[in-house]
């Protein structure tokens, strides 16, 4: 690779004393080299790979900010399992909450497909259906919770108006619906960003694959699966991998539109950390939850990484 | 000509869905927009699908009511200091990047294995921490974590892929020092990257509301997520002025996305597009 080492330019100087400058100056690119890294580096090992490691740790001890560590083994995993059953609904309700990015992908297919098409107009559709994501997510969720008022909600007029139903829903107080509507939300304001990255992932595959597919006598649907669908998978992976991290740490919709309600329906162990942590003050056990929540997400981000094909990982090395 | 009216007929399906698609996408933003003018409230039903009597009541009374320019003022503080760390951060690390130098490979590993962490897996230590470096409750606290994104990072580094070695080997030997290279050379060769730099860390920074959530206790501290979370509960008989308050918070960050939207796509994409 030709690459230089600190090794190779120290010993370098010191067998060849009569090129000294060469040998300093590539040990001055080293350093710089690190130099220019340090900063960047330095954010990352503090803000991320520490506290990931902390928290390992945090989980196996008994602590709080006014008493000090002791080891604790694998208590607060046990009484976990065992014993919680709010941690058992929200694990429940993350994974459903999930679904959002497969639902989500499916239909921004569908809309990248139909403005990836010779059509006038198409940079103005591409605006409007993006023009949710950038969209601060308390807003989206005090706008939504609005949306689904039940009194005067216009949703509720909607359907009643086309008589649809008949008793106005409280769509964020019952039960049964809550989820459902803040996912439904949570689409609403993905569903653009997906739609992007598909539609450039679309604009990557040479078109000459569909003429050589056409002349061979391929219909549409049959070159959608065999061109189409396994040249996206890159595309695929990657919207899958950000709406998992999205509908993992889906907190401020969740906080603003339901606060985890009604009862635990719509908590998810984000939320359900943030409580345990900063309102019950149970550092320890909430480190306890975050781990779980990492290892689940790291085990689906690996299946939707096989089910995608597999190197799609790769996308991201280059 | 035959071809291409063939052509626009055949297209009307497909305009009508998009049609119907962007209306549904946007019913949430002319429903806010029309509540916040005409402030209907819990008792008028049924709801007017236009708006009727339209007036800007409700903003001079959200305006009064809330310390709006104070969340502003301290949204637009962490804003700044997150958009320039990470045009300095990320320009550099970008450039290191671009270089063979030894540990090259652990280097793009760490980077690589922290883009797989999310911020939210990390709250509990990472507020542990900002407690220890005493930033609770300050602009820096609430920046720090963002200083830099690796996404970010590697579009500067895609960017300064693209400058001819010749370039930076003649500047080198005109004797210009690497500092030099990078602002007079790279930066400006490099200015659509740069933008997305800052279009970027700019709406990851004015939307981020988990971390001002658990380090900002001081009301004056508050920026503006936390403001409209928080005012969301003094408002529940004054309808129109709690959404004149969301218009409020909502537009700016929608404004800057609207001037600057092909930068923020091209940094959304640059994952996707180099598969």
């Amino acid at each position: 690779m030709g690459t230089a080492t600190p090794e190779d330019a120290i010993s370098g100087a010191l067998r060849r004393p009569r090129r000294p400058l060469i040998a300093k100056r590539r040990h001055r690119q080293f350093v710089l080299t690190y130099l220019f890294l340090i900063p960047a580096l330095s954010i990352f090992l503090l803000y991320r790979l520490i506290p990931l490691g902390w928290n390992f740790v945090l989980s196996f001890q008994f602590w709080s900010p006014t008493k000090p560590a002791e080891f604790a083994g694998l208590v607060h995993y046990e009484e976990m399992f065992l014993f919680d059953d709010v941690f058992r609904v929200a694990l429940k309700n993350t994974l459903i909450y999930m679904l959002t990015a497969p639902i989500g992908i499916a239909i921004a297919l569908g809309l990248a497909l139909l403005v990836n098409t010779e059509i006038k107009n198409r940079g103005l559709y591409r605006t409007l259906i993006f023009l949710s994501y950038p969209l601060m997510p308390v807003g989206v969720g005090i706008i939504w919770g609005w949306l689904y008022n039940e009194k005067v909600g216009l949703f509720n007029f909607v359907l009643r108006s086309l008589g649809i139903i008949d008793e106005p829903i409280a769509f964020l107080e019952s039960f049964s619906t809550a989820l459902a509507a803040v996912m439904t939300a949570a689409i609403w304001q993905i569903l653009g960003f997906f739609m992007i990255i598909l539609l450039t992932g679309l604009q990557n595959i040479p078109n000459h694959l569909y003429e050589a597919a056409s002349i061979d006598g391929a219909n549409r649907w049959r070159q959608f699966y065999r061109i189409t669908l396994p040249l996206l998978r890159p595309a695929i992976f990657l919207c899958l991998i950000i709406g998992i991290i999205a509908s993992f740490t889906s907190f401020d919709l969740i906080f603003v539109m339901t606060n985890g309600g009604p009862g635990r329906a719509t908590e998810l162990l984000i939320t359900y950390i943030y409580k345990t942590a900063f309102q019950l003050g149970q550092f320890d056990y909430a480190g306890a939850l975050t781990v779980v929540m990492f290892l689940l997400f790291v085990a689906i981000a690996a299946l939707a990484n096989i089910l995608t094909g597999g190197d799609a990982g790769k996308v991201d090395i280059n | 000509m035959a071809s291409r009216v063939m052509n626009n007929y055949r297209h009307w399906p497909i305009h009508t869905t998009l049609v119907i698609v962007c209306i549904l996408m946007l019913v949430p933003f002319y429903w806010v927009i029309k509540t916040s003018l005409t402030g209907e409230n819990l008792f008028n039903y049924p709801p007017s699908i236009l708006p009727q009597n339209p007036n800007p009541y409700y903003y001079v009374d959200a305006w009064y009511f809330v310390p709006f320019a104070r969340f502003f003022l301290n949204s637009v503080i962490v804003a700044s200091m997150t958009i320039v760390a990470n045009l300095i951060l990320n320009a550099l690390a970008g450039y290191a990047l671009t270089r063979h130098f030894a540990g090259k490979r652990v280097v793009i590993l760490i980077l690589l294995s922290s883009m797989m962490i999310p911020f939210q897996a990390t709250i509990i230590p990472a507020y542990l921490i900002t407690r220890d470096l005493g930033l609770l409750n300050t602009p820096l606290g609430l920046a720090l974590p963002a200083f830099s994104h690796i996404v970010l990072i590697f579009v500067f580094k895609a960017s300064f892929d693209a400058v001819p070695n010749s370039l930076i080997e003649a500047a080198r030997i005109d004797g210009l020092s690497e500092w030099k290279i990078i602002y007079k050379i790279m930066l400006p060769l490099a200015k659509p990257a740069v933008a997305t730099n800052i279009i970027l860390s700019f709406i990851w920074s004015w939307n981020d509301f988990l971390w001002p959530l658990m380090i900002i206790r001081d009301v004056n501290m508050q920026t503006l997520p936390l403001g409209l979370s928080s005012f969301q509960s003094y408002f529940e008989d004054t309808t129109g002025s709690l959404y004149a308050f969301s218009v409020m918070v909502l537009a700016p960050g929608l404004l800057v996305f609207l001037l600057a939207q092909k930068a923020f796509i091209r940094g959304l994409t640059s994952g996707a597009s180099k598969g």
